[in-house]
């Protein structure tokens, strides 16, 4: 069974074409919207669609919401999820291009990037210093990834199970993870896919958001490296 | 006499100042106030057994070091302090600094919990649902 995991909060209003585009897009995939905890009518308009919905009976954040989905996903005994944003800025047309490495046994995780050429997706300075500096980290890994932060991912079984372990973050889940995986020997790559931008006002380029999510961000990938090699050493 | 011999005095007569008398009253009553306090919340299940021990430890602990004025001076002493007071002030913070930092790690036990059951019941209603409409006839809730 393959699956599309779509977090949503508070989308009523761009849920439904996100919905309709993705049934004609990807007919063969069930559907599944896990609602965090809106108070508008988001869980109604996905299940008016024709979507599975999970509703979380409070606020948990965009990565619970995602890690929500690969649980049930794992349990409904799915072997492919993708995952997307229910704001519109992923488009379903590029959904099965992203999903055909992981379906085709190259890759375990697929993560669709705005800055392979595709779409012409433009970023702030600090934005993009900030995206370099996460990339340069991750290359330090020994990981090349140019879209860390893409929330538009294909993944398997092996995938699955990992993220649906306690080392998943409930906020960000973003270099800290994608290094959690490369280091369980997952195979991590890239595929080009066009993005717009969010119409959302993204809470994390205001006031000292920036700077939290960067030391945060450290913290975590400084404890992913570090959980690894004691679980290594155990192994 | 030097500087050095006179700080020295000065130390010895701070160190040996008696206690005030209110003072010792004051933490011993402050003490039982503490033990009745805690035995009141368990009573009236606000407080739950296993977070007790540690405030009957330091109610003992206040009881104690006013009970037996040397050993204020002994640990004063020891940490090389000037004034018992400010060995008090010492070990209390040292003391709220710890139990807030145990605080903040059972409480991220505890967001992960919640989390965790969150999830869980979502994809179980999500799983009891299609259920439901799997068996036709009785319509999934809401």
């Amino acid at each position: 069974m393959k699956t599309v995991v779509v977090p949503a909060f508070q989308e009523e209003a761009r849920l439904p074409a996100v919905l309709t585009a993705l049934a004609t897009a990807a007919p063969d995939f069930r559907v599944v919207v896990v609602d965090d905890g809106s108070r508008d009518a988001t869980g109604a308009v996905a299940r008016a669609a024709g979507a599975t919905v999970l509703r979380h009976p409070f606020n948990l954040g965009y990565g619970a919401a995602l890690q929500t989905g690969y649980k049930w996903a794992l349990r409904a005994g799915a072997t492919l999820v993708v995952q997307m944003d229910a704001d519109g800025q992923h488009d379903p047309a590029e959904l099965n291009a992203l999903a055909a490495p992981v379906l085709a046994g190259e890759l375990d995780l697929a993560i669709g990037s705005r800055f392979l050429g595709a779409g012409d997706y433009e970023m702030g300075g600090l934005q993009r210093a900030g995206r370099n500096f996460f990339r340069a980290l991750l290359s330090a890994f020994g990981l090349r990834v140019t879209d860390p932060t893409s929330g538009f991912q294909a993944m398997n079984r092996a995938v699955l199970e990992l993220y649906a372990s306690d080392m998943f973050p409930s906020d960000f889940p973003d270099v800290d993870v994608l290094l959690c995986a490369h280091r369980h020997g997952l195979r991590v790559g890239e595929r080009p896919v066009r993005m717009r931008k969010s119409p959302r006002a993204s809470t994390l380029h205001a006031g000292l958001a920036p700077i939290y999510y960067v030391y945060k961000m450290l913290l975590a990938v400084w404890a992913a490296s570090s959980t690894d090699r004691r679980r290594r050493e155990g192994a | 006499m030097t500087s050095e011999e006179r700080l020295e005095e000065l130390r010895q007569l701070f160190m040996e100042a008696p206690e005030s008398a209110s003072t010792r009253v004051i933490a011993i009553v402050l003490s039982l106030l503490l033990v009745a306090a805690v035995l009141w919340l368990v009573r009236r299940r606000t407080l739950r057994e296993e977070y007790t021990p540690i405030w009957m430890a330091v109610a003992l602990g206040i009881a104690a070091l006013s009970l037996v004025p040397p050993l204020l001076g002994w640990l004063t002493r020891a940490v090389g302090a000037w004034t018992p007071s400010s060995t008090l002030f010492f070990f209390g913070e040292l003391f709220l600094l710890a139990i807030c930092l145990n605080y903040a790690v059972r409480l991220s036990g505890l967001t992960l919990q919640i989390k965790n059951l969150a999830q869980e019941l979502a994809v179980l209603r999500g799983e009891l649902e299609e259920a439901r409409a799997l068996r036709g006839g009785e319509r999934p809730e809401r």
